[in-house]
């Protein structure tokens, strides 16, 4: 039986759904993101039986995940289908719960109904509660009080066929004291035709735990609309270190926050994004402190080739009485053509005294003297301009702490530069 | 084996800063090219690396034979020309010893073995008194002057072209660290390497002894001469070789 608080959730989320018009996102400047080429009528959710092995799953998924023994557990839905779910023994042993969440809410319905939904709502616009009204699959984890897992826990969303609309909810929960990776990957083959994924992602961490936590999107060549609400809260002396990474979508709308909300909580947030060609980001991230003695430190890092459009703004809110809160926030935008435009804005909003939070954003084009100096050693201009755009990157690669996702967004961001190479170095020697 | 500057006229946009120098430097001779703040020095040495911030609007530059007038600074540097940059770029995100080796590479046909490379480092290091640790850093990101200065000798050092331009090398370098960088261009002078030592000052020629020295004033080679040259400019100032080209011109145009 469906567990009472999802259901009600999803008929009051469908009332907020329906009534809600399709929106447009429009901020000061040019800058408006709206959804005018989705034919959102034409997708649907697709279901697809459990693969019996990975193999059978397509090349993006498989070159993505390292080996099986090199995870705690793995969860992977295609469409609306959880089709492949395994939990290492030992982490079970444990106590710890990774499942999807259709699951989880059969089988673990006190504790999911604890978290679930507890800083989301379906309330905030047309998308967010059609994810909360139409999830499939989905997935929870719970790594219980005191445990410490030492390979992570991932979750992989795959569309890898047009006209699929794929409604993504996980719910995360690290108990007091415990230490975990999460990875979510979201992933397309390159395919002709349009989808949709509407993803609602939450984290809690319970007190003095430590979490790393990576998303990764790479929806290739596709058109593939991504519209979703990531929300991580960090309790008292916990510590999140998050990184998420966009290397692709035709559009993508996302807000992302991070909430240190006990003292001593402290967040470390790093993202990086790489657009090409007509697409289209557009992302808000929140460093919330709601009390005081609370640390952050966010790093922002992207380059656009292409036509391609990027926006990123980035909000410290402390709140009152955060006093004795920490902050800090940087975010850089690189053009890499001539037609590609981006911004990046970092915001304050303070609400009490007694805080140190600093910001800055800057956008700007590959470096002229740069080049130069590295041409009068030989190098050519075209190797110069490519070790430039990734040694910006490397600075913030560097701080992913994840190996394996490092190598991934190193041989992504160099494939790109190679596929935009001949508008990179002519555009930079234009000028 | 020699790299000639035949009354070379450079130009930024608005303004002409070289009005027709003449220069040749043969392998195994060390110049020192002196002058006042604005007389046209790191035009000359930029401009003869290709940097796109000048023009070269009459005259050529000849290396070794082969004219380089319009070569693209890579391709300079891969027939032999280095500049030591009086204020080098910051390469964030690629280590000294990544930056090094592809660097070397760039400049030759086979890669550097690993270990030939590590060991060459090794040696340039110990010479220039480098830690080993400098290495990982990204270059020149937060160096002091004087580390920027020295990564600026040890790819001198190691990219071993034939003909180097040191622009103001000494700028901004303490007694100690202008010993040790002076030393490490004394170790690489020889009958391989051309040198054209750029400054402002004489205190580094009393480390490298140059074997000419030729003082620039207004964008023109005014006076040149031996060591003694410098000792005389040391005595005098640039006062004396100003008043001294006025006096010249006077006379040309009486």
């Amino acid at each position: 039986m469906p567990a009472d608080f999802v259901e009600e959730r999803r008929r009051a989320a469908l009332e907020v759904y329906e009534r809600e018009p399709v929106p447009t996102w429009r901020r000061s400047g040019f800058w408006t993101t709206h959804l005018r080429g989705l034919s959102l009528d034409d997708l649907e959710a697709r279901r697809y039986d459990a693969v019996g092995s990975l193999e059978e799953l397509p090349d993006v998924v498989t070159d993505a995940l390292p080996d099986a023994g090199e995870l705690s557990g793995l969860i992977v839905q295609r469409g609306a289908s959880t089709v492949h779910s395994w939990l290492d023994e030992a982490a079970a042993d444990q106590g710890v719960v990774f499942t999807s969440l259709e699951r989880a809410v059969e089988e673990h319905a006190e504790l999911v109904e604890r978290w679930y939904m507890r800083r989301l709502s379906f309330e905030e616009g047309k998308f967010p509660a059609a994810t909360a009204a139409f999830w499939t699959g989905g997935a929870f984890a719970h790594v219980p009080r005191g445990v410490r897992l030492k390979r992570p826990l991932q979750v992989v969303y795959l569309i890898d066929e047009p006209g699929t609309a794929q409604y993504a909810h996980t719910l995360g929960v690290v108990g007091e004291l415990a230490d975990c990776s999460i990875r979510e990957y979201c992933l397309a083959p390159d395919f002709d035709g349009q989808a949709l994924h509407a993803g609602a992602f939450e984290l809690y961490l319970e007190p003095g735990s430590r979490a790393r936590l990576a998303h990764l999107q790479d929806w290739g060549a596709g058109e593939v609309y991504d519209i979703s609400t990531k929300r991580v809260e960090v309790a008292r002396d916990a510590h999140c270190s998050w990184v998420p990474i966009h290397l692709g979508g035709r559009l993508t709308k996302q807000r992302l926050d991070i909430v240190t909300a006990e003292r001593g909580s402290d967040m470390r947030h790093t993202g990086l994004y790489f657009t090409e060609g007509s697409e289209h980001l557009d992302l808000f991230t929140t460093d919330l402190h709601e009390q005081g003695d609370t640390t952050g430190d966010t790093v922002w890092k992207g380059a656009l080739t292409g036509e391609s459009r990027a926006s990123y703004e980035g909000l410290i809110q402390i709140e009152r009485g955060a006093q004795n809160t920490h902050t800090y926030l940087q975010t850089h935008s690189m053009l890499l053509s001539p037609g590609a435009k981006g911004d990046a804005i970092p915001s304050l909003i303070v609400e009490t005294d007694n805080v140190s939070a600093s910001h800055g954003g800057t956008v700007g084009e590959i470096d002229e003297e740069q080049v130069f100096y590295m041409t009068t050693r030989g190098i050519s201009r075209r190797d110069a301009v490519r070790t430039l755009v990734e040694g910006y990157f490397e600075e913030v690669v560097r701080r992913l702490g994840d190996e394996a996702l490092e190598a991934i967004v190193r041989e992504r961001i160099a494939a790109k530069l190679t596929a935009a190479e001949e508008q990179v170095v002519a555009f930079t020697a234009e000028r | 084996m020699s790299l000639e500057i035949k009354n070379l006229h450079v130009r930024t946009e608005e303004f002409e800063i070289l009005h027709g120098v003449d220069l040749t430097i043969r392998k195994g001779e060390t110049h020192a090219l002196m002058g006042p703040n604005g007389s046209g020095k790191s035009t000359l040495a930029n401009s003869l690396m290709g940097s796109p911030a000048y023009e070269v609007t009459a005259g050529s530059v000849v290396l070794n034979g082969e004219d380089m007038t319009e070569a693209d600074p890579d391709e300079r540097a891969r027939a032999g020309l280095f500049m030591a940059f009086q204020y080098p770029a910051t390469i964030p995100g690629v280590s000294v010893a990544n930056f090094l080796r592809m660097a070397m590479n760039a400049c030759r046909d086979e890669p550097i073995k690993v270990k030939e490379f590590g060991q060459e480092l090794g040696a340039n290091m110990d010479l220039l008194k480098i830690d080993r640790e400098f290495t990982s850093r990204y270059l020149n990101d937060g160096f002091s002057g004087g580390e920027k200065k020295r990564a600026e000798i040890l790819q001198l050092a190691m990219l071993k072209p034939q003909f180097a331009v040191l622009d103001e090398t000494d700028s901004g370098l303490d007694i100690d660290a202008l010993r040790i960088v002076s030393d490490g261009v004394n170790a690489m002078r020889g009958s391989e390497l051309g040198v054209l030592i750029i400054t402002h000052y004489t205190r580094i020629l009393e480390y490298v002894t140059p074997d000419f020295v030729h003082i620039m004033l207004d964008g023109r080679i005014v006076r040149e001469g031996g060591p003694e040259l410098a000792d005389e400019l040391e005595d005098k100032g640039y006062d004396f070789v100003r008043e001294e080209a006025g006096a010249a011109r006077a006379a040309d145009a009486g």
